[in-house]
């Protein structure tokens, strides 16, 4: 086990650059996913650490000592890769054991262990197998089984589920965490799957064009974007954003008036006499029919929402509503017996929603844009 | 049907398969067919000998007892000579009953494959490093040499062969077997190796890279990675590539001739069957067969590489 350090660091691609300014420090043990969209530069991020990119600028630091000028066999990390990357000429015993041979472990040790792997992974009856002759699940097992085997400082997963189906992936999810628990290394995971990344981290960093946009645990992710990217990155469906005038006891969307409640958050800074064009996030999973939502409380109203398409997920049911000119999706449990072309009156609760800066995307509760009065 | 081909075409593709096949094989099953017919018989346009004759064949390979050759009155004279030990009269009686002095194949045979061995491994030696190289370092100028390195086949051997002899003398090589056997694995390095660089290079390319980096955070060198990664799954191309250089090296007879000439021991086949042609012992028989049995490692050599190409190691590696 070791920590992990990335202090300014900087990526270039010839006159491109990839990543601006990366500081990201994991602690002993921890789970930490970096997400974000294609080309972000999360794999890159991953590369470097593991040393098989340069570093333009900044340092690379693995259990207080700076990496940047080791090679990647001698930084004592274990990575899986996207496309699993196993050797096709030998096969899963080999494979998994191979590593353990470079670094000269004894034949003892290196049975024992792969012993233990292969229980772990349930790869018993494959080891004698070539991974041409394996599923994608068994071989992305194998995938992991060779970096586990290793007693290495820090695991890094680069998109290592991205390959295999929707069931499958959902099973090996919950096997890494089954596995992180076990081993408790050190590890860093890629993905650009926003579910991956909130049921498995400890904490999540969201990356987007190469600058980490936001770090936290997952729920701090999920309830507290700090701008428009995270908040419509993470969750699913993501949250809406609707064009809104925030004055200082309501909001105001689509010529209705929303009042803050005494006891709610509310934005603690300067506002124009004619509002503040702001957009007003609010997670599909927090809306409720109002026939069906406890009175009291913080909760707030949109009226007259027309229900444009239902889709039943078996609980729940996805509604594409129209308020006025804008479009919004909202989740409600089968409660609600509304039909498409019906309008609904929507619940929610006003803690919940969050106030962006239209021009800096910010999340004005995290960035207010003005002074908080005396 | 899409693909689906008439009577007519596939007569006409049958045809015309069977007529380049013949054009191209003929010459061999000639070959095999005068080598192991009798004298009598190399007039008969027929490919199927009458009478079988291997005669040529264990000659050639020493297997027979070896032609008796009869003795000229004088020798009889002086075999007839008291004085005479009697291990020099076996030496006198040996030359008129083997005629494996007269084309030693076995000799020759081994010459050619030691020389072809030679130059063949350093060759694959050399497109190793140098085709590895190309497709995954990167250095200044990697693409421009990469590319030019096949303008060596712009200049003929013919044009080539004075020069090279001339610095071969220059520097003293031309003058020993030693250096002139040295001088000739050079060259044929230096024919083999761009099409070597060439195949292996392209090769290397389709290996995924990122074995390379599993390898190299499994605790491998560059160079470890190399010897047992890449290369364990480039063997179907090694071989193609050894093959390939071992049968340019194997049927030269250009930079053969010019250096080797003057020192009969160290012929290679091609060298020997040409003076075979020319000599008074140029018997058809024996010819072909000479030449059927030059032709068999090639042969061989392709039944091998039609057999590795044929299987692909990465497969299974990585997730396309």
């Amino acid at each position: 086990m070791a920590s992990l350090k990335l202090k300014n660091i900087h990526k270039r691609f010839g006159s491109v650059e990839v990543l601006h300014d990366i500081n990201l420090e994991i602690k002993e043990g921890e789970f930490v996913v970096l997400v974000g969209p294609s080309g972000c530069g999360k794999s890159t991020t991953l590369r470097l650490i593991a040393g098989l990119e340069d570093i333009t600028e900044g340092e690379v630091i693995i259990n207080h000592n700076v990496v940047n000028l080791l090679e990647p066999q001698h930084r004592n990390i274990a990575m899986v890769f996207q496309n699993y990357a196993l050797y096709p000429h030998k096969n899963v015993r080999e494979n998994i054991i191979f590593g353990l041979k470079m670094a000269k472990v004894s034949r003892d040790i290196m049975d024992a262990r792969l012993e233990k792997v292969a229980k772990m992974l349930e790869l018993q009856d494959f080891l004698d197998r070539k991974p041409a002759q394996l599923s994608g699940g068994q071989r992305q097992r194998v995938a992991m089984g060779r970096a586990i085997v290793r007693d290495a400082d820090v695991f890094l997963f680069d998109e290592p589920l991205s390959n295999l189906d929707a069931k499958l992936r959902h099973q090996m999810r919950s096997e890494i965490k089954r596995i992180h628990r076990a081993v408790q290394t050190t590890t860093l995971y890629v993905t650009h799957d926003q579910v991956e990344a909130m049921t498995m981290g400890d904490r999540i960093v969201v990356m987007k064009e190469g600058v980490i946009e936001q770090q936290g645990t997952p729920m701090e992710i999920y309830l507290k974007p700090s701008n428009t990217f995270v908040a419509t990155f993470i969750g699913s469906p993501s949250m809406n954003l609707m064009d809104a005038k925030l004055f200082p006891e309501h909001v105001e969307i689509e010529g209705q008036r929303i009042h803050f409640k005494e006891k709610i958050q509310r934005p603690d800074f300067l506002l124009p006499k004619e509002g503040l064009p702001i957009k007003l996030g609010i997670r599909p999973d927090f809306f409720l029919d109002e026939n069906f939502a406890s009175r009291g409380g913080s909760l707030a109203k949109i009226n007259y929402a027309k229900i444009d398409l239902i889709e039943p997920l078996g609980f729940d049911k996805e509604l594409d509503v129209q308020v006025g000119t804008q479009s919004l999706k909202v989740r409600l449990d089968l409660r609600t017996t509304a039909k498409e072309g019906d309008t609904i009156n929507l619940c929610f609760d006003m803690e919940r929603a969050h106030f962006f800066d239209i021009k800096t995307d910010k999340n004005l509760f995290i960035h207010p844009p003005i002074r908080p009065q005396a | 049907m899409l693909g689906k081909r008439t009577l007519w075409q596939n007569c006409l593709l049958a045809l015309t398969l069977g007529v380049v096949l013949f054009f191209c094989l003929f010459p061999f099953i000639q070959i095999l067919s005068t080598s192991l017919k009798h004298q009598f018989d190399w007039g008969n346009p027929s490919l199927i000998p009458i009478k079988l004759n291997l005669k040529a064949y264990q000659e050639l390979l020493g297997l027979g007892k070896g032609a008796e050759v009869p003795i000229p009155e004088t020798v009889k004279r002086l075999l007839d000579n008291p004085l005479l030990t009697k291990e020099a009269k076996e030496k006198i009686l040996s030359r008129y009953r083997s005629t494996r002095d007269v084309f030693p194949f076995p000799r020759f045979f081994l010459n050619t494959f030691l020389l072809s061995v030679t130059a063949a491994g350093l060759s694959l030696l050399l497109a190793v490093f140098g085709a590895y190289a190309f497709s995954r370092l990167r250095f200044k100028g990697r693409s421009v040499i990469r590319r030019s390195i096949l303008f060596v086949y712009m200049v003929g051997g013919v044009l080539l062969m004075v020069p090279l002899y001339q610095m071969s003398v220059k520097v003293g090589l031309a003058g020993t077997v030693w250096g002139s056997l040295f001088s000739l694995v050079l060259i044929y390095i230096i024919q083999t190796l761009p099409v070597s660089l060439y195949m292996l290079g392209n090769y290397f390319r389709t290996i995924p890279f990122a074995l390379e980096e599993a390898a190299a955070t499994d605790g491998c060198s560059r160079i470890q990675a190399l010897f047992l990664i890449i290369l364990p799954l480039s063997v179907p191309m090694l071989i193609t590539v050894f093959v390939y250089c071992f049968m340019i090296a194997w049927n030269e007879f250009l930079f053969a001739f010019v250096f080797l000439k003057q020192y009969h021991d160290f012929h290679t086949l091609p060298l020997a069957l040409q003076s075979l042609f020319v000599s008074k012992n140029a018997i058809w028989d024996r010819i072909m067969a000479a030449s059927m049995l030059t032709l068999s490692p090639v042969i061989l050599c392709f039944v091998f590489i039609m057999r590795n190409l044929t299987r692909g190691l990465t497969e299974g590696g990585v997730k396309e």
